[in-house]
């Protein structure tokens, strides 16, 4: 009489599952970093983006206070306002290019059929990629802040916990977005428009650079729907004192509520795609 | 002996034996298959419409802020930039540095492109000049750009109510003379990414480069001084400041001629450079039999 195997793979458990997701966030850390030419230009690409924003704010700065700044962000340290944007900006694309072409990649790498008929439930290949995309780019944003902060110097003020406690559901929402946003590139398949000026665009209006509050009147509202523009709002109030938008206990709940919205949308979005591919028999096609 | 006689005539005539005339048919050729690879690929339109406007804003934004409520910071940008009109400024900067960008990416990978496609080889094989398959892009990104700035133009009268005081003959004198320079650069860098290869990241550098050193938000006198003489040298400081003269000052020839001339001398020294840089390449690639690696 034959017996049916329990701890096989067929038979998946708890246990197995967190090994996988180990495997997947090591497997992905392992890929970024065999290529350390396109770590190094993470961390210094966005100093070049730093160094003109620094000269366009000495242009209109007395004695290295930007005076007219304060008068919207209620600090004149425009430096230090901006590389923490910059930091967290980071993120931003991260979740774009790295989330959003992930399943791209192993579409076109080959690799997206053999991972799926694996037993493992299928958007845990996606938290893993979101553990691994996590962590790097928290590393390359410190780095980029202390080399920044070494060259224009970075001076946070305020309540550092509080600003990383206040990351934690800005950055879990932005991931689930990011889930939705990898299912809608791979149905796209070419949408490198749609990401580089996607990515472009979410930066603007959720005043990664500047307060939105400069924003024109039509353009406003649109970046108060994006729960960022207040993630954004509320880590800088916390660190550096700046005037925020709405009270940041306001804030932070809008982030909380918006962190659940995002993962519910971005599992959804992701099952669609998964029942999509599964009845038109596409996942190798590309 | 008829052979003999009839031999030389068929030589002649054959593409093995390339006349001007068949150089220049060649040259037009390749603008109209480079002109044609542009327009079938409709998404160049969404590009068109969003970049010109949105690359900028981020700046412009920035400037509306550092600028302050109440106008605080505006004397003091008049002061280092000799006008209040930040958003013009900030405009004619950027617009030249998309300029230089596009270049990187669109005549910069031109041969890299053909290498990658595998047509490289194939066409060089043809007797007709072989930079002229690196020259031939040129024209066709040329004439987008000035559609790109028409665009420019209009989406900033729409969005922002911007309106230039500008000298048209000027401008396009200057748009001109920036051609032989930005373009030489272009070609240098193209014969370079064909043996580097892998030329994202020079891209991110010249392009860094240019940004950070050509002025394109904010007037070179800020920056320090070892930096404004790397400046000097770089022809988008040069385009940047002859341009807003002219767009924004309604600036006449005579104002604008010192930049253009040295603009034109930039030019001559980059084509030169551009072609023999192209020629050694060339040569090396002939010799080491690379050119089909990738």
């Amino acid at each position: 009489m034959q017996t049916t195997p329990v701890f096989g793979l067929s038979r998946p458990t708890f246990g197995s599952h967190l090994r996988a997701l180990w495997m997947i966030t090591l497997n992905n850390w392992k890929h970024h970093w065999r290529y350390p030419l396109n770590a190094i230009s993470d961390l210094l690409q966005p100093l070049v983006w730093l160094a003109p924003v620094y000269f366009m704010g000495q242009a209109f700065s007395v004695n290295g206070k930007a005076e007219g700044f304060a008068g919207y962000a209620g600090t004149d340290d425009y430096m230090s306002y901006i590389i923490l944007g910059t930091a967290l900006a980071n993120f931003i694309m991260a979740v774009f290019w790295g989330m959003g072409y992930s399943l791209k990649w192993d579409m076109d790498g080959g690799v997206l059929e053999a991972n799926w008929m694996t037993p493992l439930p299928r958007p845990l290949m996606l938290v893993g990629r979101t553990f691994s995309n996590l962590a790097t780019t928290t590393l390359t944003s410190l780095g980029m802040i202390l080399v920044a902060s070494l060259i224009w110097g970075f001076h946070p003020t305020g309540n550092a916990l509080a600003a990383v406690l206040t990351v934690i559901p800005l950055l879990i929402g932005l991931y689930g977005f990011g889930f939705a946003f990898a299912a809608l590139v791979m149905i796209l398949r070419e949408a490198n428009t749609l990401v580089d000026s996607g990515s472009f665009l979410v930066q603007i209006l959720s005043g990664a650079n500047f307060p939105v509050n400069v924003l024109p009147k039509w353009l406003l509202p649109v970046s108060l729907i994006l729960p960022l523009t207040y993630g954004f709002d509320a880590v800088r109030g916390w660190l550096l004192k700046t005037r925020t938008l709405l009270p940041l206990n306001v804030e932070i709940i809008i982030l909380v509520v918006s962190m659940f919205l995002m993962i519910f949308i971005g599992l959804r979005a992701f099952y669609a795609l998964e029942r999509r591919v599964r009845q038109k028999g596409t996942v190798g096609q590309y | 002996m008829e052979i003999a006689t009839s031999q030389p005539s068929l030589v002649k005539a054959s593409l093995s034996r390339t006349s001007l005339i068949a150089e220049i048919r060649a040259f037009y050729t390749i603008i109209w298959r480079e002109w044609l690879h542009f327009v079938r690929y409709p998404t160049w339109v969404i590009a068109f419409i969003i970049w010109p406007i949105l690359f900028p804003a981020v700046y412009i934004f920035s400037s509306f802020a550092l600028a302050g409520p109440g106008g605080a910071g505006i004397p003091r940008f008049l002061q280092v930039a000799g006008t209040e009109n930040f958003l013009g400024y900030i405009v004619v900067g950027t617009t030249v540095w998309m300029w230089a960008n596009t270049l990187l990416w669109n005549v910069g990978f031109a041969l890299r492109g053909e290498q990658m496609r595998g047509t490289l080889e194939s066409n060089w094989m043809t007797p007709t000049s072989r930079f002229l398959f690196l020259v031939g892009t040129g024209p066709v990104h040329a004439a987008t750009m000035l559609m790109f700035f028409i665009f420019t133009v209009i989406e900033f009268r729409i969005f922002f109510n911007l309106t230039f005081e500008a000298n048209l003959l000027s401008l396009l004198i200057v748009f001109l003379a920036a051609i032989p320079a930005l373009y030489g650069l272009g070609f240098t860098f193209a014969s370079l990414v064909i043996t580097a290869r892998e030329a994202n990241t020079f891209v991110f550098l010249v392009r860094g480069i240019v940004m950070i050193f050509c002025g394109i938000t904010y007037p070179i006198s800020v920056m320090p001084a070892w930096m404004q003489t790397v400046a000097q040298w770089l022809p988008p400081t040069l385009i940047i400041r002859a341009a807003r003269a002219a767009a924004l000052n309604r600036a006449p020839l005579s104002v604008v001629a010192p930049d253009v001339l040295l603009l034109l001398a930039h030019g001559a020294f980059w084509l030169t450079i551009g072609y023999l840089t192209f020629s050694q390449i060339e040569r090396r690639a002939r010799l080491k039999g690379a050119l089909g690696q990738y």
